[in-house]
């Protein structure tokens, strides 16, 4: 064996070449082995229910049964020329609540934050309980409220400014719309929040130094930076009232206006026997529009560093002296307030102590009791329903922020090429409608090799997958305003991608990740629709115990029930805010 | 007096005597049915009275029930997805006589003849599902406070008179499947003909149209709207906790058969034995009816004025196309 030859013995060429590669190279960096590490999982979550309700939607056979090919579920659901005017009203129902919804968390969130008005943190702290609310509980307490035969608040006006009839009519669209847009509010405010808290003031003190006024900065500079977040908030938000079935449910059909999701209720979800292949084709087209709407957040927001207003010096957010304008923006604050917070906690608080549900009377007041609170004290079941809950919020929010963390970074931060592919497919299961998309895990899982059909893990894979991109949005919205430089001073320094992760990028997106925490763990411990199709006896949580109550009439227990999930709610709120500060560093 | 109590006691003596042989079998099942330690049961029975029958139940024989509780359709879907994946992990399902046809049809159903099922009236054994062990009513339910009596309907057919015209509520016949059933059935009432003038002209009077009959009822108890279509034991459920409800005595009531059915690879056959001939049982039929019920065995009533004088017609049973083509129809009659 010559010299030349033993070298090559010693390296061989292979091994060499591999090295060499742009593979090799890939597979030589930390960050690649998170990229597929996170990647793997995500296409697992979403693509293995998703492939199922595909399969559904092409075939003639009930999910299980072996079919025949057919696209007979699509011509059935998009040749009828009435769907189309529906999707009209479904478009104006969806823009206008996102909209509104939006404008209310941008005015609590700017006041709360941003501005030095009185009792801020108190509005701070009570503007997300609605999050936990079940949106059919907001939208019956709005109908008792609102309706235009005796609504409490109709009876208000015709009582005391002798009115034939009370001005508001809540089966209206706008009377939808506004309903809808207060169940939307605190995910948007959440959102914005957490923009506003990650801010760099002296963008706001340059335009002061340069004459501008509080209000100009605020509209030239603060409103603009934060876009990210508005345009996030907003595109969530439209997509949600867009799917959402509870408050159409309760509020247009009385009203007589139909929308998408009623049309695939009767016609697929609520048919008899339930026609789950047209519900897939439904839910691929709604998937369809949902990734339309993906892609224009990416559009939005593809040129990352205009919006990067973290940088690596020291600040505290800018706060606004208002004078004495202070205490108007809290009257607004207040005011938002009452109609998020104070009023359906009211009827909620009235309809747990009435023995039954009614429309109060002088004579209510001597029939008040206890009763649902003693139920819910006294009874097991309900018990086991609140620690199936409490561990599905707790673990399941916290797993999921460590994969939303670990997505967004690829998504906003690394050039790999597939990185796109992510946020993709972390909205895939979401942009199906709740129903449609627990079935597709139903029957991805019944036959999974490990066997979790049937336990409370399945229940937790489906609120990750089905709710990351809320994790993702709310951490993407901090993160691509984190300057690259403190990374790269941490890479100068020697720090390796996982250290740089762990002691630079996660501090600076605190507020971001317990933001989304917040709000993943308020809709874990209500959840219902995605639950109802999966847990099974001894897995209960709260979500499908709140539905049959309701569903059974009892709305004094319901209402017990959704005031100690609010506690409960509020004091994981109050110990997640506190580790959510800049101040806490 | 003495001949009231001597009646009630060979009434006891009655219940206990016929029920002899059942506890004898079911001794045997119990003991191996504790061996087994649970049943479980997929269903949609409500939740007060599922609670009901399950406490005694446990009482009773020592063994516990797990619950999966959802809308009859989703029942059946449930049980079908198990069965077809050959992971089917419940004893008992008891739900709506549609659904649990199919099921039957589909071969989920093990062919149990329960002792206590004797005491079920002829007319309420189906030959494949055994007894129709509960009768859910639908008839047209008021509020006393806001409509008099002497001045509420007397019949189906006043509900279409000009002064009821915007006070009732009813379930959206195009979204409601048992709502979409009731409307399809008017004519076992009214003949055809007049069924069908009778829908156009309910249409015409614009009710308040709800997603179910529950909140249909619901707006009766508010007074937001005075009267409704729903099930007539929310009188009693209602009642029992102040409501001032009363219902219209129709004479001839249309409504859905409730049964319930062993699944042939059932985890705990010997429980699910045990407890399907408790719950066909004196104790927790009576049970039932005292929460509203309108059970099938022979002289139980739930405790609502003139409940022994309603006769009961069963819906038809309407297949998937039936359904869509009554939805459609409805769609023209209802929503325009």
């Amino acid at each position: 064996m010559s010299a030349d030859e033993r070298v090559l013995a010693a390296e061989p060429p292979l091994t060499t070449a591999w090295s060499r590669s742009r593979l090799g190279v890939f597979l030589s960096q930390p960050v690649s082995w998170v990229f597929l590490c996170v990647g793997g999982i995500i296409a697992f979550l979403s693509l293995y229910p998703t492939f199922f309700l595909f399969y559904g939607s092409l075939t003639d056979a009930p999910l299980g049964v072996p079919g025949h090919f057919t696209l007979q579920n699509y011509v059935r659901a998009y040749s009828d020329p009435e769907a189309y005017p529906l999707l009209l009203n479904s478009f104006i129902f969806g823009l206008g609540a996102s909209g509104l919804s939006i404008v209310f968390a941008l005015a609590l969130a700017w006041i709360t934050i941003r501005t030095n008005a009185p009792f801020r943190r108190l509005f701070e702290l009570t503007a997300i309980i609605p999050n936990i609310l079940p949106p059919i509980l907001v939208s019956i307490s709005w109908v008792m409220l609102l309706n235009p035969s005796n609504g409490l608040i109709n009876g208000l006006f015709v009582k005391f400014f002798g009115m034939e009839k009370g001005p508001f009519n809540i089966y209206s669209m706008p009377g939808l719309i506004f309903v809808e847009s207060l169940v939307l509010t605190p995910l948007a405010f959440l959102i914005v929040a957490a923009a506003l808290k990650s801010m760099d003031p002296s963008l706001e003190e340059s335009a002061k130094t340069l004459g501008s006024n509080e209000f100009g900065v605020m509209s030239r500079v603060t409103f603009p930076l934060i876009r990210p977040a508005i345009l996030a908030a907003g595109t969530l938000n439209f997509v949600r009232a867009v799917e959402s079935f509870d408050t159409p449910a309760i509020i247009a059909l009385p009203a007589r206006i139909e929308v998408f999701t009623t049309k695939i209720w009767r016609e697929a979800l609520g048919s008899f026997p339930t026609n789950h292949n047209l519900a897939a084709a439904y839910g691929v087209g709604i998937l369809a529009v949902a990734l339309v709407f993906v892609y224009l957040y990416r559009h939005f927001t593809s040129q990352v560093e205009s919006f990067s207003t973290v940088t690596g010096k020291g600040f505290r957010p800018h706060q606004i002296d208002l004078g004495p304008w202070r205490y108007a923006a809290s009257g607004v604050a207040l005011l938002l307030l009452i109609l998020l917070v104070v009023l359906p906690l009211l009827v909620l608080l009235l309809v747990s102590l009435l023995p039954y549900y009614h429309v109060p009377t002088w004579q209510t007041w001597q029939h008040l009791t206890l009763d649902h609170f003693r139920y819910v004290w006294a009874t097991p079941r309900v018990h086991k329903a609140f620690v199936n809950s409490l561990f599905l919020a707790l673990v399941g929010a916290t797993a999921c922020m460590v994969l939303a963390s670990l997505a967004s970074y690829i998504t906003v931060r690394t050039k790999i090429a597939a990185r796109g592919v992510i946020e993709g497919l972390v909205f895939i299961p979401w942009a199906f409608p709740g129903t449609a998309m627990a079935l597709g895990l139903l029957w991805a899982y019944v036959d999974f090799p490990i066997p979790i059909y049937a336990t409370i893990w399945i229940i937790l894979i489906a609120y990750i997958t089905r709710f990351l991109p809320y994790g993702l949005r709310a951490v993407t919205s901090t993160i691509i305003q984190v300057h690259k430089e403190l990374e790269e001073a941490s890479v100068v320094c020697g720090a390796g991608f996982l250290a740089t992760f762990r002691r630079v990028l996660m501090p600076m997106m605190r507020p971001g990740v317990m933001a989304g925490w917040i709000i993943l763990v308020t809709i874990f411990l209500r959840e219902f629709s995605a639950t109802l199709f999966l847990y099974s006896p001894g897995s209960e949580p709260l979500g499908p115990l709140l539905y049959f109550l309701y569903l059974d009439g009892m709305r004094g227990r319901v209402a017990a029930i959704g005031l100690a999930i609010s506690l409960i709610s509020v004091i994981l709120i109050a110990i997640a805010q506190r580790y959510s500060r800049w101040e806490s560093h | 007096m003495l001949k009231r109590s001597s009646l009630a006691l060979l009434a006891t003596a009655a219940v206990f005597l016929s029920a002899a042989p059942l506890y004898s079998q079911s001794a045997n099942l119990i003991a191996a049915g504790k061996k087994e330690g649970k049943v479980v049961v997929y269903g949609s029975l409500e939740s007060d009275t599922a609670d009901s029958a399950f406490a005694g139940f446990k009482k009773k024989t020592g063994i516990d029930v797990e619950y999966w509780r959802a809308s009859a359709t989703k029942v059946m879907d449930r049980g079908l997805s198990e069965y077809r994946a050959g992971k089917p992990l419940f004893d008992v399902i008891l739900t709506n006589d549609n659904p649990m046809q199919i099921m039957f049809k589909e071969g989920l159903f093990a062919k149990y003849d329960s002792p206590a099922a004797k005491e079920f009236t002829k007319e309420a054994i189906d030959p494949n599902l055994g007894p129709r062990y509960r009768n859910v009513v639908i008839g047209v339910v008021y509020n006393k406070d806001v409509i008099k009596p002497a001045d509420a309907p007397k019949s189906l057919e006043d509900l279409v008179k000009p002064q009821y015209r915007g006070k009732l509520v009813m379930p959206d016949p195009t979204q409601h499947t048992t709502t979409t059933q009731w409307v399809a059935s008017l004519d076992k009432l009214m003949g055809k003909e007049k069924a069908e003038k009778f829908i156009r002209d309910l249409a015409a009077q614009k009710p308040i149209l709800v997603e179910s009959l529950l909140p249909a009822s619901e707006r009766v108890v508010t007074g937001e709207t005075p009267i409704a279509i729903t099930y007539v034991k929310y009188v009693l459920t209602y009642a029992q906790k102040g409501a001032p409800l009363d219902y219209v005595r129709l004479g001839k009531f249309m409504g859905d058969g409730h049964y319930l059915g062993l699944d042939k690879k059932a985890p705990h056959g010997n429980a699910a034995k045990a407890f399907i001939d408790y719950f066909l049982g004196a104790e927790n039929m009576t049970a039932l009816a005292k929460l509203g019920e309108f059970v099938n065995r022979k002289g139980i009533y739930p405790p609502l004025p003139d409940a022994d004088k309603i006769q009961f017609v069963e819906m038809y049973d309407l297949d998937a196309k039936k359904f869509a083509e009554k939805k459609k129809e409805y769609q023209q009659i209802f929503l325009r």
